[in-house]
């Protein structure tokens, strides 16, 4: 179908200038600001599309812009670029020096689809009669053991999910081009590059880490990522309502630092971003229930980068009510309330039972790529991929070897895309000082002194 | 899709219209508002519409490849897409086009979201009319467009960077690294900036002065890289891929002041430094907030310093009791916020009128870098911290909970309610009052040997260079980028970037990776032999001009527009011309011709009475 899915797997290919380990906002960003400087870049991602954690978003702050209106033409720019290979649902075992380059061990997992065949027309999907908790919807919502994994997806081809998988062959029976494999199995492969970026990006920390919040105990315990699936406009219910019974909340709560700034579960620094989107879906919230209150409690408000502050006072103005606490317990009641047990810190330091029936956690942003060592990187203490040189923020300390995004410690879009660029202008600095034959066609300074200037 | 691939290439655009119209639900942003179906309905009855479709997200893979085939099998020779603002994917769906065959100037974009959806929230039936009026303008737009080619013109391949701190010799250090020449031109007589002056930056506490030492020697005896000091940027003209510019250069402090002849010689024959670039880097930087006197006792008091200054003092001061001019000092206040966060109404405003009501992000992890010094190396000394909120993000985290478990003690005050300042009493220099809302609001008085104001950041004061450059300004001061996700490094000028603090409050880190961000972003166009510009300029019809010059008093961009004699049936006569480069296609001459002589390619007048028709006509569409 698309010239996207056509370019996206040349596999006869197993050289590159450079290979991006990870699709999400930071890698797509390295990969064109390569490959626009004319450098063969392979983008390797894990999951069956890229887009990253950025494509399930609704909208990112300060600005308010739709998400999906942001990294699609990212993601559609990286498919159709002739200087950018794409492989999905593959991932990096590991890179080790091979001469002058790095060779990369890969995996291309089984999607039981055979991608070559596969149109993405989704009448397997159609007839596949097993339905489970959607991934991209954050488990709410459905999706069938054989489909597309979303909407705007790149590449469209189907995965089947062998977990779910009955093996009862109605897809095999509806596809009209014959591209179900259910024998299939991974295949391993190497390519080599003169350089890696590693994006590797992030996920968070579980909330079993906080007993005292009982996310176990109510399905109205939510993550963050639940809240922009709810918050986005083709989400899974087109609305906001509570998961454990389709009510409309009237009361909304935003728990802060609930796996960050917390020495007693491992992770002692701030998570970053945490204030902003909560600050965000706050605002997006009251937009979508006028009539719910909203409450975030907090230790600190961080807003720190340019209109972050100017964003948090309009949530102020707007009526969002900013609680400075750290909520101590959170309970469910047999009726689906939910107290929320915290010090009056700013009154008179009063314990207050305060009850609300969505609760949002603010979850530790931590680091998706355990070793970094098996892709040549080593890693600082809090787990993010180690960055020596202080004068080179995208350099891992290992020649050739260059890092962007959340992989080198939790940071918003906006950082996260400049650390992309700064990647990959470090890594073509490195290929051209690598190549070091002198281009004949390389310009050199021309510019007209007259008289003494200073220099 | 393959054995579609058409029999010519590219297609005969003079055939009769066959025009594809694609509406996005823009995933609920449009369909919400607009009945995207029955607009579908309407828009299939609009003459020579062959194709109309309605998709969820049309700039998604599968909406793309959707354009692409119908192009190919229904045999389109015209497109029009109904999404979002063209500022986001007008480019997006003329490479869709493009890759179905057809020239990438046969698109209209129309903006049924920003335009339509959003701003008529409560007006579902009228919003759904309004867009079929906009189509219907498109298509009879469409109807009398050209095929288009994009304007090639030469590159100059190497790049000016203005400023000559970390963030521009970080740019010129990986540009030159990358092979790509560079002009640098520093305002002052010496390289680093402001870090160059720190003692110590976090988070690795390496001396600001070897950093940029480090980076100074990157640029230096680099054989592509020319730096000229006490330099500024006097003239600037072009466009990207040919920007002349011309450099000129302060008189040495010395030579101007001195009777010496030969001083005097060199400020008569200033020199002067011409240069035609690719690309051009603002890295003006950004100054510390300079407090008001009698902001805070600033100025009045002694005992009151901002907090670089305190930073440089310390670095000198020997260990022991902790000596201020002369004095010991038991006891030092940190004040956070001085200059940022300001409030209307609360903080008198600046000398434009206005309040600095931004973040400066680095101060608090700053402030707390000292704090934590000083607790380190004088360990009996107090330290008070009156902040707002802790903004210590990241991993400086470790700054607070540190600072925390030294004893600084922390007082929290509210925005609305800042500390004041006192003289102090009992032999303390100063007095703080405040309302500490970590004690329940209850006010404090804290006798202080020493009061550390921590002062933000403000934008360089750089007017020449704005005006220059045509640089877009923030509200907050700092130069403008076009879109903070999508173009974040770049000015709405084409080939003019921005680099480090002149755009925002960064730190170190975060200003060397904005840098190599623009580097990159310069770069990109420096790697081809030419420049491709967009086709919308002025042409001059001949034939009609009559060479009445009004065009050419009216133009301005220098260059755009000139006269030239040409013969006509042997006599001699005036006629307007345009040198495509350098117009900007803003339509000025064309308002003024009095012979509709001129014409903006892809805006012609008779597209803009097509579109006019296409808006009034009446087409009404039913809820």
């Amino acid at each position: 179908m698309s010239s996207g899915n056509g370019a996206a797997m040349r596999e006869t290919e197993n050289h590159f200038d450079v290979v991006v380990v990870g699709g999400g906002i930071a890698g797509l960003q390295s990969a064109l600001d390569l490959a626009d400087q004319d450098y063969r870049v392979l983008v390797v991602e894990k999951q069956p599309s890229i887009g990253g954690r950025m494509i399930s978003l609704s909208k990112v702050f300060p600005t308010l812009d739709c998400a999906s209106c942001i990294t699609t033409p990212k993601m559609s720019a990286a498919a159709h670029h002739s200087n950018i290979t794409l492989m999905t649902y593959t991932t990096v075992d590991a890179i080790e020096p091979a001469g002058d380059n790095h060779r990369l061990t890969l995996t291309q997992m089984a999607r039981y689809v055979d991608t070559s065949a596969c149109i993405g027309c989704r009448q397997c999907e159609y007839v596949c009669p097993v339905e489970y908790p959607d991934p991209f919807e954050q488990g709410m919502g459905a999706l069938r053991a054989i489909s597309v994994p979303f909407a705007n997806a790149i590449p469209q081809y189907a995965v089947l999910n062998p977990e779910y998988c009955i093996g009862c062959g109605a897809c095999v029976r509806a596809c009209a081009s014959d591209a179900i494999r259910l024998d299939q199995q991974p295949k391993t492969l190497t390519v080599e590059a003169g350089a890696v970026v590693l994006a590797t990006g992030f996920h968070l920390n579980s909330t079993s880490l906080k007993p005292q919040y009982n996310a176990s105990r109510s399905k109205d315990i939510v993550s963050p990522l639940q809240v922009e699936r709810l918050l986005a406009p083709h989400g899974p219910y087109g609305r906001v309502l509570r998961p454990s019974d389709g009510k409309i909340p009237d009361s909304v709560a935003f728990v802060l630092c609930a796996g960050s700034r917390d020495q007693s579960i491992g992770v002692p620094y701030c998570s970053r971003v945490c204030c902003m989107y909560s600050i965000k879906q706050a605002m997006l919230l009251s937009g979508a229930l006028p009539t719910a209150d909203i409450t975030i409690y907090y230790m600190d408000i961080r807003a720190f980068g340019k209109g972050f502050e100017q964003f948090y006072q309009n949530a102020k103005a707007m009526g969002i009510s900013f609680v400075k606490g750290k909520v101590a317990r959170i309970t469910p009641q047999p009726n689906g309330d939910l107290m929320a047990r915290v010090e009056a810190i700013e009154e008179d330091g009063r314990v207050m039972e305060n009850r609300h029936d969505l609760v949002v956690l603010a979850q530790g942003i931590v680091p998706e790529l355990v070793s970094p060592e098996r892709l040549g990187a080593a890693k600082e203490e809090d787990g993010f991929i180690r960055r020596p040189d202080p004068l080179r923020p995208a350099w891992t300390g290992r020649e050739g070897i260059f890092v962007a995004g959340t992989a080198a410690g939790p940071k918003d879009i906006v950082d996260s895309i400049m650390e992309a660029g700064s990647a990959a202008m470090e890594a073509s600095h490195y290929l051209t000082q690598k190549r070091a034959t002198a281009d004949a066609n390389a310009p050199s300074l021309e510019l007209e002194v007259i008289g003494a200037a200073s220099e | 899709m393959s054995e579609q691939k058409k029999s010519s290439n590219p297609k005969t655009e003079s055939q009769k219209p066959r025009i594809g119209v694609y509406i996005c639900r823009c995933g609920g942003n449009i369909s919400d508002v607009v009945n995207t179906d029955a607009l579908a309905g309407k828009v299939k009855q609009l003459g020579d519409v062959a194709a109309c479709r309605v998709e969820t997200f049309m700039c998604s893979d599968p909406g793309q490849a959707t354009i692409v085939e119908d192009i190919q099998k229904q045999n389109l020779n015209r497109v029009v897409v109904a999404s979002c603002s063209p500022f986001l994917h007008e480019l997006t769906f003329r490479t869709v086009v493009q890759r179905g065959g057809l020239n990438p100037f046969l698109y209209e974009h129309v903006n049924i979201r920003e335009q339509d959806s959003w701003a008529h929230k409560h007006d579902p039936v009228g919003a759904t009319s309004k867009a079929l009026r906009m189509i219907n303008a498109a298509v009879g737009k469409l109807h009398h467009a050209e095929p288009l080619e994009r304007i090639r013109m030469g590159n100059h391949r190497q790049t000016l960077v203005v400023g000559g701190g970390i963030a521009g010799l970080k740019t010129a250090a990986e540009l030159a690294g990358k092979g790509v020449p560079v002009i640098l031109v520093e305002q002052s007589s010496s390289l680093g900036g402001r870090v160059a002056l720190l003692a110590r930056t976090f988070p690795r506490e390496d001396e600001g002065s070897v950093l940029a030492k480090k980076l100074i020697a990157q640029v230096t005896d680099h054989p592509l890289v020319r730096i000229f000091t006490r330099a500024r940027i006097e003239r600037v003209s072009g466009f990207i891929g040919n920007f002349d510019v011309k450099i000129a250069f302060e008189p040495k402090p010395d030579a101007s002041a001195s009777s010496d002849p030969q001083g005097a010689g060199h400020s008569a024959n200033a020199a002067e430094v011409y240069a035609s670039v690719g690309t051009i880097i603002v890295a003006t930087g950004a100054d510390p907030y300079k407090p008001a006197r009698g902001e805070y006792g600033f100025g009045e008091q002694p005992a009151v310093v901002s907090l670089a200054d305190f930073l440089r003092q310390l670095a000198t001061l020997p260990n022991g009791n902790f000596i201020w001019n002369g004095k010991r000092v038991r006891n030092v206040g940190f004040l956070h916020c001085v200059g940022s966060r300001q409030v209307e109404g609360v903080n008198p405003p600046q000398a434009d009128g206005k309040i600095n009501d931004y973040c400066s992000r680095y101060c608090c992890t700053a402030i707390l870098q000292q704090a934590l010094t000083l607790k380190m190396r004088f360990p009996d000394v107090n330290v008070f911290d009156f902040y707002q909120d802790i903004r210590t993000y990241g991993g400086h985290e470790d700054y607070y909970t540190k600072s925390s478990a030294a004893g600084v003690v922390f007082l929290r005050y509210h925005a609305e309610e800042p500390p004041v300042v006192e003289p102090g009493e009992n032999g303390s220099a100063l007095k703080v009052r405040v309302k500490d809302y970590l004690t329940f609001g209850e006010e404090v008085e804290v006798p202080l040997d020493l009061l550390v104001l921590g002062v933000g950041l403000v934008a360089h004061d750089i007017p020449e260079l704005i005006d220059l450059l045509k640089l877009p300004v923030g509200a907050d001061r700092f130069l403008q980028e076009v879109h903070p996700k999508l173009r974040p490094v770049e000015t709405a000028v084409n080939g003019v970037l921005l680099a480090g603090t002149a755009q925002a409050p960064m730190n170190i880190e975060e200003t060397l990776s904005a840098a190599g961000a623009a580097a990159v972003k310069a770069a990109i166009p420096l790697s081809r032999d030419a420049v491709e510009l967009d086709p919308f300029v002025a042409e001059v019809n001949a034939e009609k001009c009559n060479g009445c010059e009004r065009c050419l008093t009216e133009c301005a961009y220098t260059g755009a527009l000139f006269k030239e004699t040409v013969q006509v049936d042997g006599e001699s006569a005036v006629k307007a011309r345009v040198n495509p480069g350098l117009c900007f296609g803003c339509g000025a001459c064309v308002a003024v011709c009095p012979t509709r002589a001129i014409d903006l390619k892809g805006w012609t007048l008779d597209q803009f009475d097509a579109m006019i028709d296409g808006l009034v006509e009446a087409v009404p569409v039913e809820g």
